[in-house]
């Protein structure tokens, strides 16, 4: 239903030439995935989907796409969206913004934990209401949606856009569920200060600087990242754990109140780091302290631009 | 200090320009007493200091940072400590929960003519660093180097 | 004469080994699949191993690497060289596309120049492959001249046979060991026939194919096409996933680490996919994403063919299972146009 919509509505606005390119999800070459369809041409409408995997966050390309856009976009990429209108990135004339409210998108992972076996050992997977079939050898099991949807999908505050020109079906409210996504934190919480510190090492140990996290992530569109800097050369591009975690740190903190817990980070990392532990933290830091939530509101100012008059100042002496 | 505790704490302090660093002035010119262990980097506003200074200092070894800003309101740029206190306060939330101890990242609001308050705060950010102890938090650990690729190629170099 | 031993055996087979060489086995103990020194009693790799994520590329150059200290005092710069420990490794379980991969890197680094880090741990490293049973839905490994099964570039080969694996001497090294290894039990003929059964099933099982043929010279009538190559590149995003993880790239990049007069230069892994890779105080040449696809594609299309007669990809599928886009180099290689049909 929504995706013959989509496709309709993406010929006509190429038709129209109301925009220049055309943004969303095509099936992927492989199982169960779905890829970014970034295209001029009329004829490649017709491969747009809308399915539980379609996982990418697509505002990411629009930093580097000339032109007026037609874009799908499920909630956390039209939060990225009006993030990137609010920092002057993006022009909203310049889109035309295709709602796609999100049941959740399929975490492939959880389902290999679930059932042991690999993705492409899998048969069929499919989604009925609350509930998740997945056909494997022969053999159906079913799941229910919040074991096997991503973490940041179970805590998403916005899975309908509330900022679109075209709405492609029944908008669907939120209902985050923090408990269940936010697992990791906590364990982290409970740990001793020095305890977290030696996980954090751990973790980055096996990073190996490919930048996926940063690359996929819409947030993080500077031309020339302060890793890339060598004059002065504030990390060492070698993968060794302190400069890969100076490095997630300073990421964090540098898109800070941009971030809108889209979980690509996490989901792109080759070597597992679970990185929406940290950026999950600072978006709740931001919402803590100055009671802000990326890319809710269009005509907000924002993070680091706004202030009050008194904030956030308990600790400076 | 004295000769029975052999280390003292480093501590880098970002000064700015028009508040801190003339505030920190006045507390030299006034004789007022404060513990050596500071440097001082003059910036020309707090809102000059990206979170990368701090991590950079605690990663080439400093035991501390202190940011020192005008009062809000009274920068010289108007907002450029706004900016410093929420990106100061992010960061030092965040660095809490990766583990770094509180001590270790300050700030303070000293103005031009508070050469006293200047000479408390450096004192009182230089005790609690001396009660934290040295910073080891990028210390090489050696277990990295092993499950990597496993042959001695990966250095985990020993410094000093 | 071929020889077997039983998977439940397995680990005493690795503690002989042990003895004389260290044992790098499939592991996740570091939270991502990747070849790492054998723990001394893990064998549950056997259940979960397909590939590792990492490939075995990193035990010979590594992600990060010492080439030397340097340390300045009254006469000069003191450069000290690395440790050389000499010691043996025995890489255990490599699959045959990472064997060829290997093969693939020495034509790089045993050529002019002839890289002493990479040619001391490969010289010093005897490699015990294993043949896959079930290859993954991204491998592609038949179509570039290899299979699951092919044993040509290791020491000695292992073949699934069920309960078994056949162990068989590739080459003089791996047949001195396999002599030396008293584990190991005789085959017989029918683990020989069974062995062959398992190597057809395995090669049947690889799914997705590329046609190869005539690629150089369709990459070379296309380099310029900028359109295509915009289009190709369109949904990259210029991480460093697909080479970093690339069992046959080999870009590094060599930066000095100093404190006080003292320091340690290393090698480490770099990325043609990043945007600063070609970046130089006047220029970047491939300041654009396409520029940079396209040298991707045709370095291991088309340069390595013309440099060394070999296509650098074997087919082991990490860069499309692990690409965040899920961009593939098999829908790209098939759609580079045939000019000289006229198709297009």
């Amino acid at each position: 239903m929504m995706e013959q919509k989509l496709r309709q509505e993406a010929k006509a606005l190429l038709e129209q030439k109301k925009v220049d390119w055309i943004v969303g999800f095509e099936t992927g070459s492989l199982k169960f995935t779905t890829t970014p369809l970034i295209t001029k041409d009329i004829a490649d409408t017709e491969r747009l989907v809308i399915n539980p995997f379609i996982t990418n966050n697509l505002a990411n390309f629009l930093t580097e796409i000339e032109g007026r856009v037609g874009i799908v976009a499920k909630g956390c990429e039209s939060r990225s969206i009006v993030s990137l209108i609010q920092d002057n990135k993006v022009a909203r004339e310049d889109l035309v913004i295709l709602a796609v409210p999100c049941p959740g998108i399929i975490d492939l992972a959880k389902i290999e934990r679930l059932v042991g076996k690999d993705r492409d050992e899998l048969e069929d997977i499919s989604r009925d209401g609350d509930k998740v079939s997945v056909k494997v050898d022969g053999q159906k099991k079913d799941f229910a949606v919040a074991d096997v949807l991503f973490d940041h999908c179970l805590a998403c505050e916005l899975p309908t856009p509330t900022e679109y020109d075209i709405l492609l079906g029944e908008p669907r409210l939120p209902t985050p569920d923090l408990k269940a996504s936010g697992q990791n934190i906590v364990d982290l919480k409970e740990l001793t200060s020095a305890e977290r510190w030696a996980k954090w090492q751990d973790e980055m140990s096996r990073c190996i600087r490919c930048y996926a996290c940063r690359n996929v992530c819409p947030a993080c569109f500077c031309e020339r990242c302060f890793v890339e800097e060598t004059e002065p050369q504030w990390v060492m591009p070698m993968p060794q754990w302190p400069d890969n975690l100076i490095f997630q740190i300073i990421r964090n903190i540098h898109v800070a109140g941009r971030c809108t817990d889209c979980g690509e980070c996490e989901r792109v990392c080759p070597v597992n780091i679970p990185l929406r532990s940290l950026t999950r933290e600072m978006y709740d830091i931001v919402g803590e302290l100055f009671k802000f939530k990326s890319g809710m509101d269009k005509d907000a100012l924002p993070l680091m631009v706004h202030y009050e008059q008194e904030e956030a100042e308990e600790f400076f002496k | 200090m004295t000769q029975e505790s052999e280390w003292e704490p480093k501590l880098l302090g970002f000064l700015c320009r028009w508040c801190s660093y003339a505030g920190a002035d006045l507390a030299g010119t006034s004789r007022k007493k404060y513990p050596a262990n500071i440097r001082i980097i003059k910036v020309p506003c707090s809102g000059r200091v990206d979170s990368l200074f701090i991590l950079k200092a605690l990663r080439m070894g400093f035991d501390g940072v202190l940011v020192s800003g005008c009062h809000p309101g009274d920068c010289h740029y108007q907002t450029g400590n706004y900016r410093a206190r929420r990106r100061i306060a992010i960061t030092k939330k965040f660095l809490d929960y990766l583990g770094i101890e509180p001590q270790r990242l300050q700030a303070s609001w000293v103005s031009a003519s508070e050469g006293g308050k200047f000479a408390e705060v450096v004192t009182d950010v230089t005790n609690g660093l001396k009660e934290v102890g040295p910073n080891r938090l990028f210390e090489r650990k050696n277990d990295g180097a092993k499950t990597k690729a496993g042959s001695e190629g990966t250095a985990r170099t020993k410094k000093g | 004469m071929a020889k077997k031993i039983s998977k439940k055996d397995i680990a005493q087979l690795l503690k002989t080994w042990s003895q004389q060489f260290t044992v790098l086995a499939p592991s996740r103990a570091s939270g991502v699949a990747e070849m790492a020194e054998w723990d001394g009693k893990d064998t549950s790799f056997l259940d979960w191993y397909r590939n590792t994520t990492v490939p075995p590329k990193a035990s010979f150059l590594p992600p990060m690497e010492e080439m030397f200290r340097f340390r300045k005092d009254e006469e000069g710069y003191r450069i000290e060289p690395p440790d050389k420990n000499g010691r043996k490794q025995l890489l255990f379980g490599i699959r045959p596309c990472d064997a060829r991969a290997m093969a693939i890197l020495d034509m790089t680094f045993e050529d002019a120049y002839k890289d002493p880090y990479y040619l001391e741990k490969r010289r010093n490293t005897v490699l015990v492959g294993m043949g896959c049973t079930n290859p993954c839905e991204s491998c592609f490994c038949t179509s570039m001249g290899t299979s699951p099964t092919d044993p040509t570039n290791v020491d000695i080969m292992l073949i699934d046979i069920g309960d078994h694996f056949l162990v068989e001497a590739v080459t003089d090294k791996g047949k001195e060991l396999i002599t030396k290894t008293k584990d190991l039990k005789e085959a017989a003929k029918s683990d020989e026939a069974e062995a062959e059964k398992s190597k057809e099933t395995s090669y049947n099982k690889v799914v997705r194919k590329l046609d190869t043929k005539g690629i150089k010279d369709k990459l070379r009538d296309s380099f310029d096409d900028e359109e295509f190559w915009e289009k190709t590149a369109a949904k990259c995003i210029s991480c460093g996933i697909c080479t970093l993880l690339c069992p046959t790239c080999y870009c590094f990049d060599i930066n000095d680490e100093t404190d006080k007069g003292e320091g340690t230069r290393f090698r480490s892994w770099d990325s043609c996919g990043f945007s600063a890779y070609t970046k130089m105080p006047m220029e970047n040449p491939r300041s654009e994403k396409w520029r940079r696809v396209r040298q991707k594609v045709c370095h291991k299309y088309e340069f390595y063919p013309m440099a060394f007669d070999v296509i650098a990809c074997t087919g082991c599928g990490r860069c499309i299972r692990l690409c965040p886009v899920n961009w593939d180099i098999t829908q790209v290689i098939e759609s580079v146009p045939d000019r000289v049909k006229g198709a297009k």
